[in-house]
């Protein structure tokens, strides 16, 4: 009980973050998946390009926050020693989010401004982690026989180079880009008619700062995706108890520790309400509501109309192949673009090597299969 | 004065890009009439990025686009650059 108050201010910091992520989000659009997709179907590069701001901004910070405490980079042990199959799954989660329509994050403040498919996308993420529960052991296996060594997990480990030497190579490769292609970096042209839209570059400097509030104040990076396979072990529960009881992954569990609460808490995909949940359910909450909040100052909250009937059944599918990526991969696009890719963690290396042809592929199917050779429902000419 | 022909393309609650790509097919297929401004394109959605993508997009093809904020989302007129 005696750490009853710091836990209570780590849920309070995450829940205040999560409303700060989700009110720029909805605010900027700040999309992943939009920053991978509109560049293969529309060579834009305006999201791809605030992406790269977040992740060498982040990396700066991050490495400025390694430095001042002069704490070993954080959560080290939490993105683990690279494995090759991690770019296999790495590609799912591309296929998925474009299907989706929306990353892990994305779903959560879409749907927090309203939109009814992204609450198939978060059904979709749920089954995927139970899904993925079923073939753990299997992939467990895999995972290990692919595994490069277990003793380095970020790039500085492997090359023996300091960190610094990355941080400054990143930053030097992103400032040669904003110089010589300022245009990239730009926010469409039409953007100040946009009621409060904030340009995602800007926004991808407040995200970093999120990111880096998260890991000073609760010690990791952001992530959500536990929480769905929580929400998947809390369903079992409920409907197959005996089957929960005898699936290892949700018996799996390791420990978590807070910058401000003394000890560790245990931590897993389990339906009990641990260190995962102390980190990461507020973190949620927070970016719903920050989204709907925000759209409602705007005056633009509404609960979306239904769309046509194969883009429901592909933002469920693609909610199921995030879910399931997420696990494989063992953690999603959050954690390692926006946690990973900063500490220069191969393990992220590898998802964003499988992610960018998913996500190719992912258009191309979205293109083929999903949107309406003509305007379907709603979209009739009159 | 000629009188102008409105055409309607409601696209509500849809995934993404497809507000952008329906209204895209949508302008390309009237392009000559919208050329000739014998056409004006209505475009109605709830997709709050649309409403900078489309005008965007249809403006580097040479038309000229109006945002309006309505009760169920916006309205994005599309029509021909008035000189």
């Amino acid at each position: 009980m005696g750490n009853m108050s710091p836990i209570l201010m780590a849920m309070i910091v995450g829940f205040l973050l999560g409303l700060l992520a989700g009110a720029i989000m909805q605010r900027s659009n700040f999309c992943m998946t939009a920053a991978f997709r509109d560049f293969f179907l529309f060579r834009s590069t305006t999201m791809l390009a605030a992406l790269l701001m977040l992740v060498t901004v982040s990396a700066v910070f991050f490495e400025l926050v390694r430095f001042l405490t002069g704490a070993e980079s954080f959560a080290l042990a939490a993105f683990g020693a690279p494995s090759l199959v991690t770019i296999l799954a790495g590609g799912l989660f591309g296929i998925g989010m474009v299907l989706a329509g929306g990353c892990v994050v994305g779903t959560l403040y879409q749907l927090g401004a309203g939109s009814r498919l992204a609450l198939w996308a978060l059904v979709g993420l749920i089954v995927g982690s139970a899904l993925y529960a079923e073939i753990h052991p299997f992939w467990s296996a895999w995972r290990k026989m692919t595994t490069l060594g277990q003793q380095a997990v970020t790039l500085p480990q492997w090359s023996g180079l300091p960190a610094w030497f990355f941080v400054l190579a990143l930053v030097v490769v992103t400032g040669l880009l904003l110089w010589r292609w300022p245009r990239a970096f730009a926010p469409l042209p039409g953007w100040r008619e946009l009621n409060g839209f904030i340009p995602p570059l800007y926004a991808a400097l407040v995200l970093a700062g999120v990111g880096t509030l998260s890991v000073l104040f609760l010690g990791n990076p952001l992530g959500v995706t536990t929480s769905y396979a929580k929400m998947a072990a809390l369903f079992e529960r409920l409907l197959v108890p005996g089957h929960l009881a005898a699936t290892p992954f949700f018996q799996t569990q390791t420990t978590i520790s807070f910058p401000f609460v003394a000890g560790l808490l245990a931590a897993g995909p389990g339906p009990t309400l641990d260190g995962i949940a102390v980190l990461q359910f507020p973190l949620i909450l927070g970016i719903i509501l920050g989204s709907a909040l925000s759209a409602w100052h705007l005056g633009e909250w509404r609960w979306s109309r239904g769309a046509p009937w194969s883009q429901t059944f592909s933002v469920l599918l693609g909610g199921i192949l995030m879910g399931l990526a997420s696990r494989l991969a063992s953690g999603c696009n959050i954690w390692h673009l926006w946690g990973g890719l900063p500490i220069f963690s191969v393990q992220s290396c590898f998802f964003l090597t499988g992610l960018l042809p998913g996500a190719w592929l992912g258009g191309r199917l979205l293109i083929r299969w999903v949107l309406p050779e003509k305007h379907q429902g709603d979209g009739v000419n009159e | 004065m000629n009188k102008v022909r409105v055409e309607k393309l409601n696209v509500y609650g849809q995934v993404c890009p497809s507000t952008l790509l329906l209204a895209l097919r949508e302008v390309n297929r009237l392009q000559d009439e919208l050329h000739r401004g014998e056409v004006q394109l209505d475009i109605r959605t709830d997709n709050r990025f649309a409403t900078a993508t489309i005008p965007n997009a249809v403006r580097n093809m040479g038309f000229d686009a109006k945002v309006r904020k309505e009760e169920e989302g916006y309205l994005i007129q599309v029509c021909a650059v008035r000189s």
